[in-house]
């Protein structure tokens, strides 16, 4: 690890050298969440000046990696910077240069980094559909921005609380447009969900039924 | 690299993982007494260790009322032998070694007790073995933080605990420095570096690298391996939004920057009432509700704690047992 002064833009924005447009993207969100004036994980670090200072380089960094030609150019300077520089002596220094080069690929995992661990198959049930909507960092209101449906009703389709939600044809359309903002397989999830959504209001039906 | 799984279940000794955080409150106990379970449901031999003698309730998170012996005895010196002090649970393959019943007059056992106590936990006969530990961050908990490289730091999306856990993992960082620095030069610098307002200007382990550059080049170089080692791992329990899980990036790019420290990021837990249904039913969730939301998040992070490390264990090895008594440091090899 380097002092910040010294970082290039990819340490500065915590991706490798190899990271896509997307990673770039969402390591650049992730900074700005970090290192806003009331950020919970910064303000217990941050002094006068210096966050400042790194919002700046953020800034920066961000501003050349995301376009392509400016990149380019960055890249060529780099190789080149790395070409020309001395071999440095001394054992510290060079180890120095090691921890700093952990392994890019774990230094800014996506937000889905967990998502090899997850069921690949069986129901998609409410607590299920949060899971998938959490670890790609998406919250109720991105979805309601784009799917317009009310969050409470998304809210309700999470914690399956059937007897809040309207008829069955709605809730359908609600889970399939929640599914394609996931990147779903929007069809086949608002069928498994509804399955379990007219089960269980089947059921209470029935009961209700029975105890007449 | 580092060579590094050396207590591997498969080499005998069991791996040691302590879980803290500095604030109390966090869900600690939480935590470890689910993820214990759940390895220990998955046929793998655990022992929880309650290394809170001043709050102890490990053993009620894993549903013992009454434990018969603790840590407690081994404080007082009545009771030696650690194996004596382990305590069956309802849940097959985890055994408890409970903390109830400390003298209050004098809680805390010596510190060279403690490192005898550690050395024991070591030989015992399992695959893991994890320390609960009391909140704050004094010797009494980071002697037992400082068993591995790679402990866990168990944060609520608060800033109360975000900011008491940088305290956390920063002290034993620097705890982890000194230990593994043999030069009383370097070491005093250390010390210096500890106080947050040194007049060195000193504030990141980086400052502190230059200056002990300038005063010994091997241990400059042993600094950088103790730095590269230490990878404290991050759980954000009670996560309510995509937000909260966030946090645990967040704290972990402010580690890099601000402190050079390279903690992970072992995952979050979601905000779940069967969790706080558990505790009052004082049994683990993982048992009780495994196919609860919280379960699911907990069962992903245990298959995460005991993946392979990436090299790890040499300032583990070089900090705690160079204090202790002269313990051999088995990873001062070819580096």
């Amino acid at each position: 690890m380097k002092p910040l002064t010294e970082q290039d833009y990819y340490e500065t924005l915590d991706v490798a050298r190899s990271a896509n447009p997307e990673d770039i993207e969402r390591a650049y969100r992730l900074a700005c969440d970090t290192y806003r004036e009331d950020s919970i994980a910064g303000y217990p670090v941050f002094e006068v000046g210096d966050v400042e200072l790194l919002r700046e380089r953020i800034e920066i960094a961000y501003r050349i990696l995301v376009d392509p030609e400016t990149r380019r150019a960055y890249d060529l300077e780099l190789s080149a910077q790395a070409f020309e520089a001395p071999v440095r002596a001394g054992a510290a220094s060079a180890a120095g240069e090691e921890v700093s080069a952990r392994p890019a690929a774990a230094v800014l995992a996506p937000l889905d980094a967990f998502d090899e661990l997850e069921e690949a198959e069986g129901d998609w049930t409410g607590a299920r559909l949060r899971r998938a909507r959490l670890r790609q960092g998406i919250e109720l209101d991105d979805i309601t921005r784009i799917t317009k449906v009310n969050p409470t009703y998304l809210a309700f389709i999470e914690d399956e609380r059937f007897d809040g939600l309207p008829a069955a044809v709605y809730v359908r359309g609600f889970v399939t447009g929640y599914a394609g903002c996931l990147g779903l397989d929007a069809k086949r999830v608002a069928a498994s969900y509804l399955q379990r959504y007219e089960e269980r209001k089947g059921g209470s039906k029935r009961r209700l039924f029975a105890r007449k | 690299m580092i060579s590094g799984t050396r207590e591997g279940p498969q080499s005998g000794a069991p791996r040691l993982i302590p879980f803290g955080g500095g604030k109390g409150g966090v869900g600690k106990t939480f935590v470890a007494a689910n993820l214990a379970t759940t390895l220990a449901k998955a046929g793998h031999r655990v022992v929880a260790v309650d290394g809170d003698l001043e709050g102890a309730n490990l053993h009620t998170a894993l549903g013992v009322t009454r434990p018969r012996n603790s840590v407690a005895e081994y404080a007082a010196e009545r009771e030696e032998d650690v194996r004596k002090l382990l305590e069956e649970t309802p849940i097959p393959n985890l055994r408890l070694i409970a903390a109830t019943r400390p003298n209050l007059a004098n809680p805390q056992p010596s510190h060279a007790l403690r490192v005898r106590f550690v050395r024991a936990l070591r030989t015992l006969d399992a695959d893991f073995v994890f320390i609960d530990l009391g909140a704050g961050a004094d010797s009494t908990v980071m002697d037992y933080f400082m068993v591995c490289d790679d402990g866990v730091v168990v944060i609520a999306p608060e800033p109360t605990s975000v900011e008491n856990a940088y305290a956390f993992m920063r002290a034993a960082f620097y705890r982890r420095l000194k230990l593994s620095m043999i030069s009383t030069d370097v070491r005093k610098v250390i010390a210096l570096a500890m106080d947050e307002r040194n007049e060195r200007g000193i504030r990141t382990p980086l400052d502190l690298l230059r200056e002990v550059k300038t005063l010994d080049t091997e241990e400059a170089h042993r600094f950088v391996e103790v730095m590269r080692a230490f990878r404290p791992r991050i759980i954000v329990n009670d996560v309510r939004s995509a937000e909260d899980i966030r946090l645990g990036f967040s704290v972990r790019s402010v580690c890099r920057k601000y402190f050079a420290i390279d903690a992970e990021y072992l995952g979050y837990v979601n905000h779940d009432a069967a969790a706080r249904a558990s505790v009052r039913a004082r049994r683990p969730l993982v048992d009780s509700d495994p196919r609860s939301d919280a379960a699911v998040y907990l069962a992903r992070i245990a298959r995460k704690l005991i993946a392979p490390r990436v090299g790890a264990c040499a300032g583990a090895a070089a900090g705690f047992a160079q204090r202790g008594e002269g313990e051999q440091s088995p990873t001062r090899g070819p580096v």
